[in-house]
C-alpha cells in the first residue's frame, strides 16, 4: 500500500509516548496487592428461575406473534367471516347469500354476448329454450335471441 | 505444594483457574501481558493517567472473571478484548459528561494528549497523532493495532470480533484518511 508507506517513511512505526520509569512493575504490585478475593467458580447445572423458564416464555411468544400474524392477515385480506376457523354451518350460511353466489361462485369468464351466440347455435326458436329451462326471455331480448313466432 | 512457573499458556490458565496458584499466576500474566495491553489501552485513551486506571481496571475484570476463560482463545486476546471494551466505556463515557456524540471528533482526545507528560513526540508525531484522532473510533482503533503493533487481521478479528475483509478496509480507509488529513496539514 503506497499510502501506508508514504506514513511509515515520514513518521516510523514507533509510537511517540512513554511511561514513568518503573511502571509497569508498580502497577503489577499495585494491582496484585488490591486483588479482591479469589472468585468463586461458578457451580455448573446452577440455573436461575428465569433460565428455567425462558425457553417456555420464548415458545409461547413466538405463538403468540403467529396467532397475531395470522389475524392480521385475515383482517387485511378481508375474508370476513369465512375462514377455516369457521364452522360449517356458518361457512354454509354465507354461501347460500346471494350476492356471494353472484360475486364468487358465478364464473364471470363468459361474456353475454358469448352465451346469446351459443343459445342462439343450439335452439333455433327462442320457445325451445324457454320451454327447456322453464323461463320466459324478457321481451327486450327477445329480438336479440331471435323469437320468431311472438 | 510449591508454586512451578507454568511452561505454556495452558498450564498458566490451569493455575489461573485453581485458588492455590491464582494469585502467582496472575502476576506472571501481568508480567507477560501487562505492557502489551497497556499500550492498545494508552492508544486509545491517549493520555498516561486514563490508561493506568484502565489497566487496573482491565486486571481486576480479568481476575473476576478467571473462571469465564474457556480456552477457545488465547490469554493476549481475552486479555486485549477486555482492554478494548474498557477503553470505549470509558470513551462513550467521557462523551457524555462533554455532551459530544459519536459523531463528533474526540478533540478531548487531542487535548489529553497535549497536556500529557508522558507524550514524547516531536511536532512532526503530534502532526501524526492529530491525524489518527479524527478517525472514527473503530478505524482509529484498527489502524493503531495494525499500524503500531503490526498486528494480523486474523488476530485484529478475533479481538473485535469483525471480519478480516471489514479489517482491511477499515485500515484501507484509515491510511486513506491519515494521508489526506497530512497533506492537508502541510
Amino acid at each position: 500500500m503506497k499510502e501506508e508507506e508514504k506514513i511509515i517513511m515520514r513518521y516510523g512505526r514507533k509510537g511517540p509516548w512513554s511511561v514513568p520509569e518503573g511502571y509497569f512493575d508498580s502497577v503489577r504490585l499495585e494491582v496484585l496487592e488490591n486483588l479482591p478475593e479469589y472468585p468463586a467458580k461458578p457451580v455448573a447445572g446452577q440455573m436461575t428461575r428465569w433460565q428455567r423458564l425462558k425457553p417456555y416464555v420464548y415458545l409461547a411468544a413466538m405463538f403468540a406473534g403467529i396467532w397475531c400474524m395470522m389475524q392480521m392477515f385475515h383482517q387485511m385480506s378481508g375474508a370476513g367471516k369465512l375462514s377455516l376457523d369457521n364452522p360449517p354451518e356458518q361457512i354454509a350460511a354465507l354461501m347460500s347469500e346471494p350476492e356471494m353466489t353472484d360475486v364468487y361462485m358465478i364464473p364471470s369468464t363468459i361474456s353475454d354476448v358469448e352465451l346469446l351466440d351459443d343459445i342462439s347455435s343450439q335452439y333455433s326458436s327462442i320457445d325451445d329454450f324457454e320451454k327447456d329451462f322453464g323461463v320466459e326471455i324478457a321481451p327486450e331480448f327477445e329480438n336479440a335471441v331471435g323469437k320468431s313466432d311472438k | 505444594m510449591a508454586y512451578k512457573p507454568p511452561i505454556d499458556e495452558q498450564q498458566l490458565v490451569s493455575d489461573l483457574q485453581n485458588p492455590a496458584t491464582a494469585h502467582k499466576a496472575f502476576d506472571l500474566l501481568m508480567r507477560t501481558y501487562g505492557e502489551q495491553v497497556y499500550w492498545q489501552i494508552r492508544k486509545m485513551v491517549a493520555s498516561h493517567d486514563d490508561a493506568n486506571d484502565l489497566l487496573q481496571n482491565c486486571f481486576i475484570k480479568a481476575w473476576k472473571n478467571i473462571h469465564n476463560f474457556r480456552g477457545d482463545a488465547r490469554l493476549s486476546t481475552w486479555l486485549y478484548k477486555i482492554a478494548v471494551n474498557e477503553s470505549i466505556n470509558f470513551l462513550n463515557k467521557e462523551r457524555q459528561r462533554l455532551g459530544l456524540t459519536e459523531e463528533d471528533p474526540d478533540s478531548f482526545l487531542l487535548q489529553n494528549l497535549e497536556s500529557d507528560p508522558y507524550f514524547d513526540g516531536d511536532d512532526l508525531q503530534m502532526e501524526l497523532q492529530k491525524a489518527i484522532l479524527q478517525l472514527p473510533e473503530k478505524q482509529r482503533l484498527v489502524f493503531n493495532m495494525r499500524y503500531y503493533d503490526e498486528m494480523k487481521y486474523e488476530e485484529i478479528s478475533e479481538i473485535l470480533g469483525t471480519s478480516v475483509g471489514a479489517l482491511k478496509a477499515s485500515y484501507h480507509h484509515a491510511v486513506k484518511k491519515i494521508t489526506a488529513t497530512i497533506e492537508n496539514l502541510g
